[in-house]
């Protein structure tokens, strides 16, 4: 038996640990780390379980060709040269935004650095984005304009020296199990625990307070805390005066937010507004931790803003044990936004739209003319695509009609496109629309590198050859690029594709291979005698001053009413990752949450005549499923929880592509639905 | 009595290669302690418990116990070489030889026995602990047992297996029996206190006076991680499940289970009798404390340390039963 060191494939806390390979190149377990800097010899159920899926025998691990209407079998180079072949002639007849390329946050750092470099120096569009999109892009937007840097402020380990830590809108030990339990153990040490969520989550039961928000109210919610903090003198004048803007502004904007008001729009008690203030800003060190419940709204970027405005208002940024910390859902969402897999930037944040950034990525490609406007994000992408101005798609690694809002028009979308590739590991939703399925390695048969939330970049190791005729996702990007007559796409291995990285993005500029064979290094990493670092904003902020960014509180895109009379909010529950690809094929994680449901207030139950585990409708305004009721008091009354990972009852055929102006971000987090007893 | 060196055990290992499977403890790529093939890292005899169930190298996480292709049916076959597996605690053995007992208790486990018939067992102890900890000494239920006292190892055999192996062993330093004595008394000096814990706790669970609310508690902070279990010597639990393969085959597979997941005891009615956390929780550890004790006469709890270690909500079994025996222990 061989052991390979390597990285968690699915959250973003980055565990590290060792895949146990047996006789016959098949992966037999999973050994923690017990020298892993955030693992410290623990994983999360999830992680135990990383190692049953990749010899399934639903691995796709050949080329598959549309003919006839039906996907069969081809050779790696006809269905190369036809991806190739396909995707110039239409940019040619309908122009080079007509297509667009999805990268994916599950691929690694170098996967992603390609397929950015693929759709801008190959095929000369801007039109590159991935699943960042859907969860995390506010965070990007709203915490570059305040901070002027779009990640997790501070490290992992600074939960462990926090005085106060507020939890808004994240699961914690559901969604980054480690950090979870990182939380619960500083509660252990006397920390203060403020969890501002919906539902009752685990973090909840041992909060000093649970404030139970209307979903949607964040804004309202933070600017209370900030009225009460400034009204009762508890601001941090210094840090105010010192390193901020703007503070006026904030003040302004705060002062009609006053407890009554702020309670009422979040139909809570004034007293908890006033009790968390104070606790927050009487800590020594105060930490902000959030992730989907601030994000996945129309209001995503202005939730954000709000949770910046009140770290600054405190003081707590820039030092340890405090910080604004969105926690980042998949292994490598993070390094695929450093990557610039996002239609505006190049990698470490570079614009396209900034003409000596463009010259010098002209240059490292050896190319010319690189576009300048930005591109479509993805959940505008496919309503261009519904619109029939979009032509042609190149899907990496994503599972766009599971995961995207509102299947039907994706569903509508997609099958307008004339040209669908999709590389994956497994078949999916998506693959089955395809005209092209490329079938690709899975993190354990490749090398390369994931970002953690903590901006750790970490080493993916390869553990075994890739399943059956299955290719590292690098490869068939470098083979794309060649056979569309490029020749700065080949490389001999992710290391080579890493040393390309760091001569061309900053924060990436002292990273390699063997720098981070043991112990990942923190971005920023300018050079290669910088230690890393694991606190941003130390001294100054990446822009300078921070920018107090007040916003007003905003109704969501749409609320219940007596046709649809609950809120339907989604998300995941512990045991499955997003559209359950590889979950589901792990024995004992599909044992556990064998099939969809919707969780319901039992007194809602009862008033609609529901038991518990009865076969349910749920409908929107978009489409219906049908799935099992769980009645429980997790969720308030009045609303109704759906995690998306179940094809067979897809949560996001209910959902609504209301976006956020700027982040583009759908409402995942609530939509008007009814539920009624399947008769 | 003889004393050896790391170098010198190190050509013992390897010239033993030839006969068994060797798997002593070596030091992985980040550093991690784990068993592997003598050169596969180097050897690290010292460090403490190694954080993987030793008993893994009998009933492992993940096995094809049987494959069934268009020839008949095929079921595992023993291995081809003994193994010879160097580093369990004192613990461990205990552990050990519970797993023993129960893979062989009423239904006789091939499974289990075909890796662990004829397997050379080696203990190690002294002071070869954590930072230079002492180790408990288990003078016997192995083959052999290492005992670290300074750069040496004493090697102490205690069965005829062990005795032809340590006479193997060249070269070597006389070590005077009073070396010994001194370290035997330094392993009788352990302090006991976890073990009256341990003992305190099954009487408080025998008795039934740790009420729904404590196991509440644990079950809150319980994020169903399932490493106790994964890690414990004498979690024995498996599910069995078949899955195709690619050559139109099936393949019978067996995993390690855990009881503190929802569908363990879930049946196809969906009734589950262990359907609250909290009962999972409780289950627990009242099967290593109460359970077993009725039904084995033993705790089967021994102390090695493993699940208090990975545990990331702080609920390992000595954790637990010290809150309880604080709770509920007072007179």
């Amino acid at each position: 038996m061989r052991r390979v060191l390597t990285t968690c494939p699915y959250c973003g806390v980055g565990c590290g640990f060792y895949l146990l390979v047996g006789d016959g190149e098949t992966l037999v377990g999973v050994e923690p780390s017990s020298e892993h800097v955030v693992a410290q010899g623990r994983l999360c159920v999830k992680g135990h379980n990383a190692f049953q899926f990749v010899n399934h025998p639903d691995r796709l691990t050949e080329p598959m060709v549309r003919r006839n209407g039906e996907l069969k079998p081809a050779s790696w180079d006809e269905a190369l040269d036809l991806v190739a072949g396909r995707l110039r002639e239409i940019q040619a007849r309908r122009g080079r935004n007509s297509v667009a390329f999805f990268s994916s946050a599950k691929t690694t750092n170098e996967e992603n650095y390609l397929m950015m470099k693929l759709a801008r120096a190959v095929f000369q569009t801007n039109n590159v984005d991935h699943c960042a999109r859907l969860c995390h892009s506010s965070t990007v937007v709203g915490l570059a304009s305040t901070f002027g840097s779009g990640a997790m402020a501070n490290s992992i380990s600074c939960i462990d020296q926090a005085g106060c830590i507020l939890v808004i809108g994240s699961n914690t030990t559901e969604q980054h199990p480690l950090i979870g339990t990182r939380i619960i153990q500083a509660v252990d040490r006397g920390a203060r625990l403020i969890v501002a969520d919906n539902r009752t989550i685990r973090l909840a039961r041992m909060a000093n307070l649970h404030i139970r928000c209307r979903n949607g109210a964040n804004v309202a919610f933070l600017n209370g805390l900030m009225h009460v903090i400034i009204a009762e003198g508890l601001e941090n004048k210094e840090f105010i005066r010192e390193r901020t803007e703007n503070y006026e502004e904030l003040k302004k904007t705060v002062a009609d937010y006053p407890p009554d008001k702020a309670a009422g729009i979040c139909g809570v008690a004034p007293e908890e507004i006033i009790t968390a203030a104070r606790m927050f800003a009487s800590a020594d060190r105060a930490m902000i931790i959030y992730s989907m419940g601030i994000t996945q709204h129309t209001h995503g970027v202005d939730n954000v803003k709000s949770c910046a405005n009140l770290a600054m208002l405190t003081g707590n940024v820039g030092r340890p044990g405090a910080g604004v910390n969105p926690l980042r859902g998949q292994n490598n969402v993070q390094g695929a936004c450093d990557m610039g897999a996002l239609p505006n930037v190049y990698s470490g944040y570079q614009k396209v739209t900034d003409a000596p950034v463009r010259r010098k990525f002209e240059e490292a490609w050896g190319v010319s003319d690189l576009p300048a406007d930005v591109g479509v994000a993805s959940t505008t992408a496919f309503d261009l695509a519904a619109q029939g101005e979009l032509a042609a798609a190149y899907v990496m690694g994503e599972n766009p009609m599971i995961s995207h809002a509102d299947q039907t028009h994706v569903r509508t979308a997609m099958e307008k496109l004339e040209f669908l590739v999709v590389q994956d590991i497994f078949p999916t939703a998506t693959s089955e629309l395809a005209d092209v399925v490329l079938p690709a390695a899975s993190y354990a048969e490749k090398d390369g590198t994931f970002t953690s939330t903590e901006r750790r970049i970490q080493r993916v190791r390869k553990a075994i050859e890739p399943v059956g005729h299955s290719r590292a996702d690098w490869e068939i990007l470098c083979e794309i690029a060649t056979r569309a007559g490029y020749n700065g796409m080949r490389y001999n291995s992710p290391g080579e594709v890493m040393e390309e990285i760091t001569r061309v993005t900053p924060i990436y500029g002292g990273v390699s291979f063997a720098r981070i064979d043991n112990v990942g290094l923190q971005w920023p990493c300018p050079g290669q005698d910088h230690p890393g670092t694991p606190v941003l904003h130390v001294g100054t902020f990446s822009r300078g001053r921070g920018l107090f960014s007040p916003a007003q509180y905003q109704p969501p895109a749409e609320l219940p009413d007596t046709e649809y009379p609950f809120v339907l909010s989604t998300g995941r529950c512990y045991f499955h990752f997003h559209t359950g690809t590889m979950t589901r094929r792990s024995r004992l994680l599909d044992r556990e949450e064998p099939g969809p449901y919707v969780e319901i207030h039992p007194e809602d139950g009862k008033q609609l005549g529901i038991r518990n585990r009865q076969w349910v409708y749920v409908r929107t305004r978009r489409g219906e499923v049908k799935t099992m009721a769980r009645l429980t008091e997790a969720v308030q009354r009045g609303v109704l929880f759906m995690p998306f990972h179940f094809e067979e009852a897809p949560a996001n055929r209910l959902t609504i592509n209301a976006l956020d102006p700027v982040a583009k971000i759908p409402e995942y987090k609530i939509c008007a639905a009814q539920v009624r007893v399947v008769p | 009595m003889k004393a050896f060196t790391d170098q010198g055990l190190q050509e013992f290992f390897e010239t033993l290669a030839r006969d068994y499977d060797v798997l002593v403890p070596i030091r992985l790529h980040d550093g991690t302690r784990a068993l592997g093939r003598p050169g596969d890292g180097v050897l690290a005899l010292g460090g403490g418990l190694l954080p993987r169930k030793l008993t893994s190298v009998f009933f492992p996480q993940f096995e094809a116990i049987m494959a069934i292709n268009q020839s008949p049916l095929r079921v595992q076959s023993p291995a081809l070489k003994p193994l010879f597996v160097v580093g369990w605690t004192a613990a461990d053995l205990d552990g050990l030889e519970f797993t023993d007992e129960f893979f062989n208790a009423h239904y006789r486990d091939t499974v289990y026995f075909n890796k662990r018939a004829g397997a050379v067992i080696v203990g190690l102890s002294g002071w070869c602990g954590e930072n230079g900890a002492f180790q408990r000494i288990a003078g016997g239920k192995c083959d052999l047992e290492l005992i670290r006292v300074g750069q040496w190892h004493i090697v102490r055999p205690y069965s005829d297996k062990g005795r032809g192996l340590a006479s193997l062993l060249s070269g070597g330093e006389d070590v005077e029996g009073s070396v010994l004595e001194a370290l035997l008394e330094e392993s009788n000096r352990l302090p006991q206190d976890d073990q009256r814990t341990l003992e305190a706790a099954s009487r408080l669970l025998l008795e039934g006076k740790v009420p729904a609310s404590f196991w509440q508690k644990i079950a809150d902070r319980c994020i169903a991680c399932t490493a106790c279990n994964l890690a414990c010597p004498t979690c024995t639990c498996f599910d069995v499940f078949d899955l195709a393969t690619t050559d139109d085959g099936l393949r019978r597979w067996r995993l390690w289970d855990s009881c503190q997941l929802d569908g363990f005891a879930r049946e196809a009615s969906g009734y589950n009798p262990m359907g609250e956390q909290r009962v999972r929780a409780y289950r627990r550890i009242h099967h290593k404390l109460a359970a077993d004790a009725i039904r084995w006469g033993h705790i089967t709890c021994y102390l090695c340390g493993r699940c208090d270690r990975v545990c990331p909500a702080g609920i390992g079994i000595t954790a637990v039963c010290r809150q309880m025996v604080q709770e509920y222990g007072k007179p």
